[in-house]
């Protein structure tokens, strides 16, 4: 039943709170800075965007990490899957009233819609773990910033008639959903299990994010190389460092690393 | 300024639409064989994925299927009746080649362990369970109840895109099917969730003790989907 091993809380050498702050600030700095200096200084600015999103991947990945380790039954991609499906409306909805404080609303309206669902989660469907609610809204707020980063990057502005011709109409939102619910889940998903640590996890989460980055930066490639380049450039370095960093800690953790060479040719084996 | 009042009072008909849409989804997921983690160990019945996983291969199926009839016509029963037959055909072959890896490749009969006999053939279960399993395969009963879901979730689907596409609105056509379409798998996903949640992740179909829970699901998904439902309506309807 439990995802994870037996239901527990996870221990968090970060705390959670260091962490929320680090993916609401640093988002809604990446976020700022791509939309105000992409119209300032064009479009090489516009990787701020993804930069900011990676911030709120880290923080949804911690944020399901420590709701995944009580067991919630289900897998943890489904809690992936609802972060952005939330996080899509909320998003969208949030962008066009907000006008330019859309992602600033689009976060308040992600938290209340996050908060209901768990409230309904653990009230009436009687899941029994004791941080959904502030879990479901935390990471319903960070699908949100990962949508609104990840979409200002490839529209270059986060005004809603932007987004809805350059992100929404051409389809590319349908590979920004995929990416940024995989990007939450993941980490969590491939290091689950007894020996889980959480630097570990967050460096996949940071893997995972440069991955956006770099596919965020092959889909613009075919509208604006000016803004290609960059994101490109960037996310394969953020890349290397974080999977360096995790190969690390995998041998950090690990009894022993071995390599056991190729697969053995036929003569070998006869 | 958008004025919220007046988009959801021309639109209630496809806000109550997009409700019953996405309670359809909510319930067809409590239909669904699924069998989690232990299923991929042919170590409990249903087939061996997450609910969302096959949720949403249903759903996107049936949601594609009804986008493509919905350019040849605009008959609203044709393009959910497609919809619905879509994610049918879909669930119906995940599941056909899930017992037929199941039974050739694993070599376990089709048996549950929940009930001591199947409800429609009647045929006995519990000779059939090997020992220390909760049941393999996806028996008779498990793939009706699943080919059920499938259609049920394809017809929430297709409704719920249905309307959203409907909603009045002052941008081009090219913008509100992209909206509608992104709006209506978000909504779905959320709804396999909910239902996900309330069965606890795994199930065998309407024969489960689990499926009397259906009445939380309900609630939860109304509410739910009524936000959403409002919020992506007044995006659409504003723009």
């Amino acid at each position: 039943m439990a995802a994870g091993g037996t239901p527990k809380k996870a221990g968090s050498a970060i705390p959670p709170k260091k962490i929320m702050v680090f993916g609401i600030l640093g988002s809604l700095i990446g976020i700022y800075a791509g939309h105000f200096l992409t119209i300032m200084f064009g479009p090489v600015f516009s990787f701020l965007g993804v930069l900011g999103a990676i911030c709120a991947i880290v923080w949804g990945a911690d944020t399901v990490r420590r709701v995944c380790s009580y067991g919630i039954g289900t897998g943890v991609p489904s809690i992936g899957m609802l972060a952005i499906g939330m996080g899509i409306v909320a998003a969208l909805f949030g962008l066009e009233i907000g006008g330019i404080a859309g992602p600033v609303v689009a976060l308040v309206i992600a938290t209340i819609i996050g908060l209901i669902i768990g409230l309904l989660g653990n009230r009436i469907m009687k899941m029994g773990v004791p941080i959904m609610e502030t879990a479901t809204a935390e990471i319903a707020a960070a699908g949100t910033l990962t949508i609104v980063g990840v979409s200002t990057s490839m529209a270059g502005s986060f005004e809603i008639y932007n987004i809805v011709s350059h992100v929404v109409a051409n389809g590319f939102i349908a590979l920004v959903f995929i990416i940024g619910a995989i990007a939450i889940l993941h980490p969590f998903n491939s290091n689950l299990g007894p020996d889980e640590k959480q630097d570990r996890t967050l460096a996949v989460a940071f893997v995972d994010g440069s991955i956006v980055m770099i596919v965020t930066g092959i889909v613009v490639a075919g509208v604006s190389i000016a803004s290609a380049v960059p994101t490109l450039v960037i996310g394969l370095l953020i890349w290397i460092i974080a999977f360096t960093k995790y190969y690390s800690l995998v041998k950090r953790d690990a009894y022993k690393v071995v390599g056991t060479g190729l697969l053995p040719t036929e003569e070998e084996l006869s | 300024m958008i004025d919220f009042a007046a988009i959801i009072a021309e639109n209630i008909l496809y806000l109550l639409l997009i409700i019953v849409g996405g309670l359809l989804v909510a319930i067809g997921v409590h239909f669904v064989p699924v069998g989690g983690a232990p299923a991929a160990m042919a170590q409990s019945t249903g087939v061996g994925t997450g609910t969302v996983q096959l949720a949403a291969g249903a759903g996107l199926t049936g949601l594609v299927a009804a986008g493509a009839v919905m350019q040849v016509t605009d008959n609203l029963l044709l393009v959910i009746a497609s919809g619905m037959v879509g994610a049918m055909i879909m669930i119906s072959s995940t599941m056909l080649l899930g017992n037929m890896i199941y039974i050739y490749g694993v070599g376990v009969p089709p048996a549950s362990a929940k009930i001591k006999y199947d409800p429609i053939t009647r045929d006995r279960q519990d000779l059939y369970i090997s020992q220390g399993t909760e049941g393999h395969g996806v028996p008779t009963s498990c793939f009706i109840s699943g080919v059920i879901g499938g259609g049920l979730g394809g017809l929430g689907g297709a409704m719920v895109y249905f309307a959203l596409l409907s909603v009045t609105n002052g941008t081009s056509a090219l913008n509100v099917i992209g909206l509608a379409s992104i709006f209506s798998v978000a909504i779905f996903f959320i709804n396999a969730v909910i239902a996900s949640y309330n069965i606890g992740g795994t199930t065998e179909g309407f024969h489960d003790p689990k499926f009397k829970r259906l009445p939380k699901a309900v609630v939860s998904s109304i509410i739910v989907t009524f936000i959403s439902g409002i919020l992506s309506l007044i995006t659409i309807g504003g723009l």
